[in-house]
């Protein structure tokens, strides 16, 4: 097997074929179908119709205790108002300012290559619907950016807490990913010892999340955590990262990146070791570097795997909570503060109106994120 | 036998070189992972006062231990330590299990079964759940919304699929699975709070059980639906062939093979189940109070409560390692591709 | 491992666990044991309230003997302190009544009263002997444990808020204790950066729990409330009692909030993360020169396991103002005996009764016979008998609040303390408890909005250099009105002047 592919040819062979046509699956009868399938469906839609539903109606009401009970009025899209152009935006959108040059260069970047994605699929001849979709896609995408860049990358501007999720969830999932795979990779090498690693790096994801917003919130107290001599070491010693934004955004993507790279680890590690060896070492014998067998042969194969952990956990990450809610209560001010947080906060005082207009502009997000990673990276991986 | 380090055993080892850069990583990430959990150990055994002065590291060199914290949380507490504990391990294991079950045979139908759900019907049942609930807002009875949207849907739902023919892939019904998740749970506790009350099933683990499935569910679709994939299709058309029933295709070869792979997804939807806090809190009061609310209830009035705190972390983690050491070895066996070309 | 064992292993799983778990509830929890033959037989009461040990364990070490006495078995159930209101008010309002009592934050009764959640005990406590209700302080009973006249909560504990100090450092340096926030400022500057407890390292001079979401906007009202304030509890510091209008928007509260900021400078230089934990963890460590806080640091400074500062602990009247809110004008006056009748040295003290104290209340919706029992355990439980002891000990979590607890030395002492630390402590507990210009925390529907959302975010944005100062003060005012108008003016104001006791 010759694995010295030229630049840009993909592994041979579809990554993701539907087989549902194929003999196996038309034996089935219509009862068979419905029982493998239905169970699931039945439990997942017992505990999510009416949630979604009534949270729906929480999110365009607000709540009153009354004699006896409670009720809920009806006041329309006021709480979403509050949001996106009231007195929260400043909370929930972020300050916007004029770009800075780099700023501008990075909208600049964005912009381009959004028009070029629409370019592309136009000439791939997408119907009509599907270019509507795209470019309603592709002005939420702009539309995103711009509020990035007014609130990051511009003089003054501060990000609110739509902004900072988007963050921390780029950052950690990136990170994340590729930690979990490099690792996942050395593990499946023959290393005398592996069994020890693979226990020990399972273990931050073992804890209950309360448990490590906790450990965190200890170890990065400067008067009783441990490491004020290694800061002291590198000269921060005077640096209070709770007080600086930033340094307190950083704890807590670095509280997210340890507690779940176990995740993708061990996604990971067993894709990987489901991998049929002969094939590497085939690829390998015929002359190709690790590397290359690696990015041509392994990679290729557990494509899909990579895929579904990153969706999974792109929509995970989206929730963050624990670690700024333990860190620093969403501090110092609401720098750290992400969408899950600034929902259970209002939700803690009984603003369930507001709480739930944040969950659905979180659910919102999310959607059209995913939407649009399933549709362009999967649709990619199941044609030729 | 002894193995020369210098000697590669086979072209895919790794160079000296490269042994040593891999410990390097390894050894880097080894302690970076243990060091915090190092200081939640010895903070178990230190006394408040020796907690709030400044960081001591070493036990016997730096200050003295003591079984404070140990004693307190195990003999002072005794049983409202001991039954959030079986708590969780019961709904852990009960609700993991079920969503294992339930998620792989979805996982298999989604992939080898073209279901092709009409959108007209989907909307149909849309419109239908949404109007009773408009009347139930309104004032009309419960039961009788429900039976009024369930016979509307009933006489409707042919009618409306034949009109409207276009359909939805399965790859919109596991989009629409994984969807599920995207709510963050202080949205909708409330809601499932009201939804276990009518049903008569707060504070008890079967509520817990039923909603850690639920919830987990997709994960176990998503992540079985690409290992599936990976199993060579081949054994499952020839048994076909053979005269094998679906479920026995599904029962005697796809399950076995894919062992690794239910696994590793059982671990993670176990470990989410165990740690999981908000619902839990809401959904359990007396009874079913599960471990992660006693840790979270640490942080009292006084602040946290760091000594306690660090052993019922340590005693939750105990059997989730050993859950995962017992797993390990089954994750790594890999797949048998021989049998296939054999 | 083959096919078959693991399939059976699967099932068999499976089956033990949803066989178990469709056994329905978990374990019972701990519950006392009860007698026959006595005035509450065979009647169990399950009581709600936060995880421990403060408060939940002297209910659940007392809960055995009153067992004994009436046969009532008395359920201690404890969730999460942050989630304790969520809880409370989900089972209200959904009707759930899984508790038949609850020993809560009686500033909640703002959200629990008008729908009628909570047992009127008015004419329980004025025929109950035991409970010796006309020993509690005045505060407490009128005001706390009341609303529109009405009681609903049996007080076991008193919360308010003072200032800490080091005795022995002031004493060397022949200082007297801080009578305003200026002196409070000029002491933490001079001992900022000293060492104060002889382990090398340079400590502060003020510690106050500024942490987001924790204690932070009490702490700001308490050095607000002497600015606002003047003229006894009924005039009410957060609203001007008559149009409802916040007083978060003036020279007062502005001039209050650059005190409360300026304390950072001679604090750890994480302050904006601590909270009380923390601050009192580094007080009693000695590593700060003054604090603002509750009675807790005067428990916990006499406890071995905690401290290292016993008998250098004074505690002193939360610090007031010279000058306080013209209200008509919304400018500072200066005080004099018609702005500031209740000034004691010219300077006007309002302490702030942060939180209100733990108290116990009875779910109206609960069977009489419980209802009876729940309310003899509360009245247990508050007895001076009981409670004298109790509020002794540091791990209760219970501050005085009886004229009998600081004028009886002797518990005290017994408990630890030294005689003149008990005199010290006591003698500003009860400087703090008579005064008649003591401040009643929020008890408004919506209260945890306006203090918990609006307040705090504010004040952590202001801290946090987020927002200017007159930024935050707008924001506070605009986030008020909002709440106000939302729930309804007139009902707002008449629920304000309602737990001021205000006779219209």
């Amino acid at each position: 097997m010759d694995v010295r592919l030229a630049r840009g040819r993909r592994a041979p062979g579809p990554v993701l074929v539907d087989r549902t046509g194929s003999r196996a699956a038309l034996g089935a009868s219509f009862g068979v179908r419905a029982a493998f399938i239905w169970p699931a469906l039945v439990a997942i839609l017992f505990v999510s119709i009416f949630p979604l539903l009534a949270s729906l109606y929480i999110s365009v009401s607000r709540l009153r205790l009354r004699r006896g009970g409670f009720e809920f009025r009806f006041i329309g899209l006021d709480n979403f108002r509050e949001l996106y152009t009231g007195g929260e935006q400043s909370h929930f959108l972020g300050v916007t300012r004029p770009l800075t040059p780099l700023g501008w260069l990075v909208f600049a970047a964005a912009v381009a290559l959004l028009l070029w994605g629409l370019v592309r699929a136009w000439q791939a001849g997408t119907a009509l619907l599907g270019m509507v979709l795209r470019l309603l896609g592709a002005l939420l995408a702009a539309g995103a950016a711009w509020l990035v860049t007014r609130t990051l990358l511009a003089h003054g501007g501060r990000p609110g807490t739509a902004v900072v999720t988007v963050v921390y969830v780029l950052f950690g999932v990136a990170v994340q990913f590729t930690l979990g795979l490099g690792l996942a990779y050395l593990l499946t090498q023959r290393l005398p010892g592996q069994r020890f690693f693979r226990v020990v790096f399972l273990l931050p994801m073992m804890i209950t999340p309360v448990g490590v917003a906790y450990m965190f919130r200890m170890l990065t107290d400067t008067g009783k955590g441990p490491l004020q001599p290694l800061w002291a070491a590198v000269g921060l010693s005077d640096f209070s990262w709770v007080n600086d934004p930033w340094g307190a955004r950083v704890a807590v993507m670095v509280g997210d990146v340890w507690q779940w790279t176990p995740f993708m680890f061990i996604i990971l590690l067993a894709a990987l070791e489901g991998q049929d060896v002969n094939v590497v070492e085939a690829a390998m014998v015929d002359g190709a570097n690790r590397w290359q067998a690696f990015r041509h042969v392994s990679l290729p194969a557990i494509l899909p795997v990579c895929t579904t952990v990153i969706l999974i956990r792109l929509i995970e990450a989206f929730k963050i909570i624990d670690l700024p809610n333990i860190l620093t209560n969403g501090g110092p001010g609401t720098a750290t503060e992400s969408l899950s947080l600034h929902a259970y906060i209002r939700w803690r005082t009984l603003d369930l109106g507001q709480s739930a207009a944040v969950a659905y502009s979180l659910l919102f997000i999310v959607t059209v994120v995913a939407l649009s990673y399933v549709n362009l990276v999967r649709r990619r991986l199941a044609e030729e | 036998m002894v193995l020369n380090p210098l000697r590669r055993r086979s072209v895919t080892d790794l160079p000296l070189l490269g042994k040593l850069a891999a410990y390097l990583t390894l050894g880097v990430w080894t302690l970076v992972v243990l060091f915090p959990l190092y200081w939640l150990a010895i903070t178990s055994f230190k006394l408040p006062i020796q907690v709030n002065a400044g960081p001591v590291y070493l036990p016997f060199v730096d200050f003295r231990p003591s079984l404070d914290a140990w004693h307190y949380i195990f003999v002072d507490l005794r049983g409202d330590t001991l039954r959030p504990y079986l708590n969780t391990v019961v709904v852990a294991v009960g609700s993991s299990t079920v969503a294992l079950l339930l998620g792989a045979a979805a996982a298999y139908a989604l992939i080898r079964f073209p279901y092709r759900p009409r959108i007209g019907v989907i909307a149909l049942f849309a419109v239908c759940v949404l109007g009773a609930a408009v009347a139930v807002v309104l004032g009309v009875p419960t039961p009788i919304a429900v039976v009024a949207a369930a016979g509307s849907f009933a006489l409707l739902a042919a009618a409306v699929g034949r009109r409207f023919r276009r359909t939805l892939s399965n790859r919109d019904i596991a989009f629409w699975m994984i969807s599920q998740r995207i709510l963050p749970p202080v949205a909708v506790v409330i809601p499932i709070y009201v939804l276990f009350q009518h049903l008569h099933l707060l504070d008890t683990r079967l509520a817990l059980v039923i909603t850690y499935a639920a919830t987990n569910l997709p994960i176990v679709v998503w992540l079985m639906r690409d290992y599936f994939n990976t199993l060579p299709w081949e054994l499952e058309e020839a048994a076909v062939v053979d005269g094998a029933s679906t479920f026995r295709v599904f029962r005697s070869i796809t399950l076995p093979l894919s062992v690794p792979g239910l696994v590793a997804t059982f671990l993670i939807v176990f470990v989410f189940a165990w740690n999981e806090y908000l619902l839990a809190l809401f959904l359990s009061s007396a009874d079913a109070q599960t471990m992660p609310i006693t840790v979270a209830a640490q942080n009292a009035t006084r602040g946290p409560q760091w000594w306690y705190m660090s052993v019922l972390i340590q005693i939750m983690i105990v059997p989730v390692i050993a859950l995962a050491i017992a797993l390990e070895r089954v994750i790594s066996r890999g797949l048998l591709v021989g049998a296939v070309k054999g | 491992m083959t096919r078959r064992p693991l399939r059976r292993w699967a099932a068999c799983i499976a089956g033990v666990s949803l066989l178990v778990a469709a056994c329905g509830g978990g374990g019972k929890s701990k519950s006392s044991q009860s007698e026959g033959g006595k005035t509450h037989n065979g009647v169990e009461v399950t009581v709600l309230t936060f995880t421990g040990p403060q408060i939940a364990e002297p209910l659940q070490r007392r809960a055995p003997d009153f067992a004994q006495k009436t046969g009532a078995k008395i359920k201690v159930v404890t969730v999460p302190f942050s989630d304790l209101y969520d809880k409370i008010l989900a089972d209200l309002a959904t009707g759930t009544n899984s508790y038949d009592a609850f020993v809560f934050d009686p500033q909640w009764m703002g959200d629990f009263v008008p729908p009628g959640y909570l047992e009127d005990v008015t004419d329980r406590v004025k025929g109950d002997q035991a409970l010796n209700w006309n020993d509690i302080a005045p505060f407490f009973r009128d005001f706390s444990a009341s609303y529109k006249g009405r009681t609903y909560t049996v007080p076991l504990d008193g919360d308010f808020q003072m200032v800490y100090y080091r005795s022995d450092l002031l004493k060397k340096d022949g200082l007297k204790p801080p009578a305003t926030w200026d002196d409070y400022l000029s002491i933490a500057q001079r001992y900022n950066g000293k060492d104060l407890n002889g382990d090398g390292k340079a400590d502060y001079g003020s510690c106050i729990a500024k942490k987001r979401s924790a204690q932070s906007y009490w702490m700001a009202w308490s050095v607000a409330g002497s600015y606002l304030q003047s003229q006894g509890t009924t005039q009410g510091s957060f609203f001007d009692a008559d149009t409802m209008k916040p007083l978060v928007n003036n020279e007062a509260f502005g001039a209050a909030l650059d005190v409360y900021k300026k304390t950072t400078q001679y604090a750890p230089k994480d302050e904006l993360n601590l909270d009380v934990g923390d601050t009192r963890g580094l007080f009693t460590s000695g590593r700060c020169a003054l604090s603002a806080d509750w009675g807790d640091i005067g428990t916990l400074a006499i406890d071995k396991k905690t401290s290292t500062v016993e008998d250098k602990v004074g505690a002193v009247i939360m610090p007031g103002s010279r000058k306080v809110l013209d209200r008509a004008s919304g400018k500072l006056v200066d005080c004099d005996s018609h702005t500031c009748p209740h000034a004691v040295d010219g300077v006007n003290h309002a302490p702030f009764a942060a939180f209100g104290g733990w108290s116990g209340a009875i779910n109206a919706s609960a069977d009489k016979k419980v209802k009876d029992a729940a309310y003899d355990f509360l009245s247990y439980m508050s007895a001076p008998e009981q409670s004298n002891v109790d509020v002794t000990l540091g791990k209760t979590g219970f501050n005085p609040y009886r004229a009998s607890q600081f004028q009886n030395v002797d518990l005290w002492v017994k408990a630890g303390m030294s005689k003149g630390a008990a005199e010290n402590y006591l003698g500003a507990i009860r400087d703090s408890l008579q005064s008649p210009n003591m401040i009643l925390d929020l008890r408004v529907p919506k209260s945890a909005q306006y203090e918990g959302t609006v307040l705090d975010t504010a004040v952590a944005q202001f801290l946090a250099g987020e927002i200017s100062r007159d930024d935050a003060m707008k924001r506070i005012e605009e986030g008020w009105e909002k709440i106000t108008n939302d729930e309804g003016r007139d009902q707002q104001k008449q629920a304000y002047a309602a737990s001021l006791n205000i006779q219209r």
